[in-house]
């Protein structure tokens, strides 16, 4: 790889300014000139990701996750625990004849309701929900509707979780069926990919932070879902458009995802900030200030999915998308011949590929012939190498 | 072209600042889901075979029976089989379980008496109405609990009944509970209009051997309430255990203090009667099991009418025979010769029996009109084939922690957004106005539609909701970047901003609708496999998905496309791309720059 960098800086005219000598890295970016190689740097992220699954798969394995009652079913209740202690409350339900060896006790505390205690065991009859409420009630001296309890039988819980599966699944089906209709296939796969590892980071984090996986939760899953599918298709409509303005020329199909991926970086950095602010507002103030604990949770699912969902369809998918098309007969001829650098940049800026080619190679017979520090103007070499559109005259009239 | 973009935006500034401003003049506003509003849901799944109609009847039933208990704003969701119920404010969940906990089973009660039948229709009725009720209180002398041994005198006809409905202490077979409720059955009926349509409760039960035509005199109404004094006597003082048949009588739970008619079976009860009245009834004599799953409404005699089959054998027949029997001889346990057919708690219908046995072939007949008629096949059919309904879930949420948690996301939504429009007005310089603009739009597009919805349809906005709604301003704002960055490359590569305006729509409007599309079918799959907060959440989705559509199309783009035009906009310092004009107006003449060098020759 790094012969072929080499190789086109040879070819670059010394008498030029680059763009990047003219701004800074921060004006490039605003005004949409970057010219990052993403697709000589894609083992960066691949190596990154896969690091980052790893951890995830080690976390599930050994602390696994933390199911809420919603899943798993069985009964949760909530006493104000000023006045009881685990012990007493572990008491009440062996007096009910609840087995309390499974029963998981929390302490939990909010600004507002003041400490907490939370028991959980598993399915339970409707009586002993209410005996055992009524006697935590006794224990804490409150009133009973001061108890709050949650049942849910395991088979409902067992329900719930497959329905939410098999509309995973036909959700999953849907949009490759979909995405493969609009676009091609292999962009399906990819955005999928993306998706499965954006998700799959999300919930590694909930398995090491031992969070308790409740409806909400699985809500903030899929707004992850959803939002990296998103990011991803407007990313690769910019590499559709691309591929069809290159499609004329013999350019690697790593340009056309260099290209995209520079044009869209701006756009991508924008609308991840425009959805993280909310949600970064949501967890710092909402549940930080205001101290919402119900938010939090849900917040930092979000907030990690987000930001894994705008990195993974530039770093994940668009790599993915070019190392599937690179075994095409098409472009394997092409492969490791990118553009990098001054090249790049130029066909970041609507430089037409077929005007590139014929170009670099003239460009580098007339270095070998001429002196060094010579101005160099390559003629336009075909229509194609200049705009793909020229814009219109201006009409005289108005229509 | 100019004054469709005109038109357009004017339309969608009026439908969304107007729809903002009926919600608040109406002073509606969106109903608040459990979570955020504290209460409890409770959710319930049929469990074995059931008829399909069963579901429905049971949705209704619970409906009716929140209602009557006054629970504001309830929420009864059916999601595929199972039924949810939110209660949003009731903090008792014994209450609550029993509230929804309907059986589906239909009973064959026979009628000792009935009362104000159909109160509203006809007033004359009314008037003879006290004069049956003295009766029972003199002969079933009910020592109710708070009015101890007094026997009722006679007193307006409010009055008598509302006493009456407490009776019974003394044979304590009668529970006070459904007394109460009955008060307020039959007050809550005296208000209800359409009640009068059924006030002729009293349709013949005939045979029809297999030929439907039977012996049917034309239906009197309201008939044998004055008749049944003195059977009544015997009956109270009957011991509730001794019912005809005891082997159909189901073991039922113990009832509770609840202000719902809980239906017992194995007592007397006084029972309200569909259309208005109520109805004292002895334990169950047979279940809706004896009927085959056949029942079906149509005209017998140029009158509309059900025709149920019996079941063959001991269950069926003989039970129905039995009843029929007694019932049609006037014996104690069914002095007014009717046969009350009671769901969970209401007596649906009270035929009087016509004939002592039948063979294969019930028909009930009457004054029904083709909407009763059919109601009453809806629920013969529902109880031949019982729903047995289970508890899945019970959820209490508190109140207080609902209420904080709604005023902390929306405070910290809106700080969200606005940090939101700050950034892109840093970014997009004057542009950022139409975002200013477009988000107040589509905000208030969204919260009248929600308010809309959530007075029509009984949809609530949860937090779940509230988190979708908070997620898609980034898709929102994500469209109108979309478009600005696209238009920025038009104009760099050198168009002029009118042109730059138009094309640049139509590319980024490509974009927006195939990532928007692929959020609708995610949210249409989740809406339609899933429940709970998730169905809640995959509707606000798809909603704000929408209106982002919505805006794109018929806001934003009328507003940049016509700014584009104003002199204004053509200098284009005004959105932050002046700076990379420059650039490609400096490298014109440079020529290195091939590309752009043949566009602005």
């Amino acid at each position: 790889m790094s012969s072929t960098i080499d190789e086109r800086q040879i070819t670059v005219e010394p008498s030029e300014r680059a763009l990047s000598e003219r701004r800074g890295p921060g004006g490039r970016l605003y005004h949409g000139e970057t010219a990052i190689d993403f697709y000589g740097r894609r083992w960066w992220g691949l190596a990154m990701s896969a690091l980052l699954l790893v951890v995830t798969v080690l976390s599930l394995i050994f602390n696994g996750l933390n199911l809420g009652i919603d899943f798993e079913g069985g009964v949760a209740w909530e006493v104000p625990s000023a006045e009881v202690t685990e012990d007493e409350a572990r008491a009440i339900l062996r007096d009910n004849g609840v087995d309390d060896a499974g029963a998981k006790v929390q302490s939990l505390s909010s600004p507002e309701t003041g400490p907490r205690l939370r028991l959980q065991v598993g399915d339970q009859p409707q009586e002993v929900v209410v005996a055992v409420q009524q006697g935590l009630a006794t224990a804490a001296g409150v009133d009973i509707s001061e108890v709050t309890s949650n049942s849910v039988s395991s088979s409902w819980g067992r329900s719930i979780t497959e329905k939410a599966v098999r509309a995973l699944v036909i959700f999953l089906v849907l949009v490759m069926l979909f995405i493969s209709w609009r676009f091609e296939w292999r962009m399906a796969l990819a955005s999928i990919a993306a998706m499965v590892h954006d998700v799959v980071i999300t919930v590694g984090v909930y398995s090491l932070l031992g969070f308790e996986v409740t409806p909400a939760t699985v809500v903030a899953f899929l707004t992850i879902l959803g939002f990296s599918l998103y990011d991803t298709i407007v990313v690769f409509d910019k590499v559709r458009e691309n591929t069809v303005k290159f499609s004329s020329a013999r350019a690697p199909y790593a340009d056309t995802i260099n290209v995209s991926m520079n044009q869209v970086l701006m756009r991508t950095l924008n609308t991840s900030l425009a959805a993280v602010l909310p949600v970064l507002s949501l967890l710092i103030i909402g549940s930080g200030i205001l101290g919402a604990v119900a938010l939090r949770e849900f917040a930092l699912a979000l907030l990690v999915g987000l930001i894994t969902g705008s990195y993974s369809s530039i770093f994940i998918a668009a790599p993915l998308l070019a190392m599937l098309h690179e075994r095409e007969p098409k472009y394997r001829s092409l492969r490791g011949s990118h553009a990098t650098g001054r090249e790049l940049e130029r066909l970041v800026l609507g430089g037409s590929p077929g005007g590139h080619r014929h170009e670099s190679a003239r460009t580098r017979r007339v270095d070998a012939d001429a002196p060094v520090g010579t101005v160099v103007a390559a003629p336009p070499a075909s229509p194609q190498s200049v705009l793909t559109h020229a814009p219109r005259p201006r009409k005289k009239k108005r229509r | 072209m100019r004054r469709k973009l005109l038109f357009s935006l004017v339309a969608i500034l009026i439908i969304a600042y107007g729809g903002l401003l009926a919600a608040l003049i109406t002073s509606s506003e969106p109903t608040l889901g459990l979570d955020l509003q504290g209460g409890i849901s409770v959710t319930q799944q049929p469990i074995g075979d059931y008829d399909p109609v069963a579901l429905d009847l049971a949705v209704d039933r619970i409906r009716d029976r929140v209602d009557s208990l006054g629970v504001s704003e309830p929420e009864i969701i059916r999601q595929g089989d199972a039924i949810v119920v939110n209660l949003p404010g009731v903090e008792n969940q014994q209450e609550a379980i029993e509230l929804v906990q309907v059986t589906g089973q239909v009973y064959l009660r026979p009628v000792m008496q009935c009362i104000n039948e159909g109160v509203e229709e006809e007033p004359h009725d009314e008037a003879e109405e006290p004069h049956d009720e003295e009766e029972p209180h003199d002969t079933t002398a009910p020592a109710s609990t708070a009015g101890g041994t007094s026997v009722p005198g006679d007193s307006a006809p409010d009055s008598t009944m509302t006493k009456s409905t407490a009776p019974d202490d003394t044979t304590a077979v009668i529970d006070t509970t459904p007394a109460s409720d009955s008060t307020e059955g039959a007050s809550g009926s005296g208000a209800q209009p359409p009640a009068g349509l059924r006030a002729p409760a009293a349709p013949s039960t005939t045979t029809a051997s297999s030929t439907t035509s039977p012996a049917t005199e034309p239906p009197t109404t309201a008939p044998a309430t004055t008749a049944s004094a003195t059977g009544d006597t015997t009956a109270t003082t009957v011991a509730p255990g001794t019912t005809i048949d005891p082997a159909t009588v189901p073991p039922e739970p113990a009832p509770t203090e609840t202000s719902v008619p809980v239906s017992d079976p194995n007592i007397e009860q006084i029972l309200p009667l569909q259309g208005g009245g109520l109805c004292q009834v002895g334990p169950a004599g047979g279940k809706g099991d004896v009927f085959k799953n056949d029942a079906n409404a149509g005209i017998i005699q140029a009158d509309w009418g059900v025709t149920v089959g019996l079941r063959d054998g001991g269950a069926g027949l003989d039970v129905w025979n039995q009843l029929a029997s007694q019932c049609f001889n006037g014996e104690p346990s069914c002095p007014s010769r009717r046969l009350a057919i009671e769901l969970d708690g209401l007596i649906v219908s009270a035929p009087s029996v016509r004939q002592p046995s039948f063979t294969g072939e019930v028909q009930i007949t009457g004054d029904f009109s083709e909407g009763d008629a059919k109601d009453l096949a809806r629920v013969l059919r529902s109880g031949s084939l019982p729903l047995r309904m289970q508890t899945q879930s019970v959820q209490t949420v508190s109140p207080t922690l609902g209420s904080d948690s709604l005023r902390a996301a929306v405070i910290s939504g809106v700080i969200g957004v606005l940090l939101v429009l700050i950034f892109m007005l840093f970014y997009y310089r004057m542009l950022a106005l139409i975002i200013f603009v477009g988000v107040t739009v589509s905000s208030a597009l969204l919260y009248g539609l929600v308010t809309l919805l959530s007075e029509t349809s009984g949809l609530t906005l949860s937090l779940a909701g509230i988190a979708g709604v908070i997620v898609s301003v980034g898709v929102t704002v994500d469209s109108y970047v979309v478009f600005f960055e696209r238009l920025k490359d038009e104009v760099r590569s050198g168009r002029t901003m009118r042109n730059s305006a138009q094309r640049g729509f139509a590319g980024a409007w490509r974009t927006i609708l195939m990532a928007d599309l692929v959020s609708l079918i995610g949210a249409t799959v989740l809406w339609y496999l899933t429940v709970g907060s998730v169905r809640n959440f995959a509707f606000f989705l798809g909603l704000s998905t929408l209106i982002d559509l919505v805006i794109a199309y018929m806001f934003t783009r009328p507003a940049v496309l016509l700014l584009a035009r104003t002199k204004f906009m053509a200098r284009r310092r005004v959105m932050g791309i002046e700076a990379v004009q420059a650039a490609a107006d400096s490298w014109t003449g440079t020529g290195p720059r091939p590309s752009t060098a043949g566009g602005m020759a």
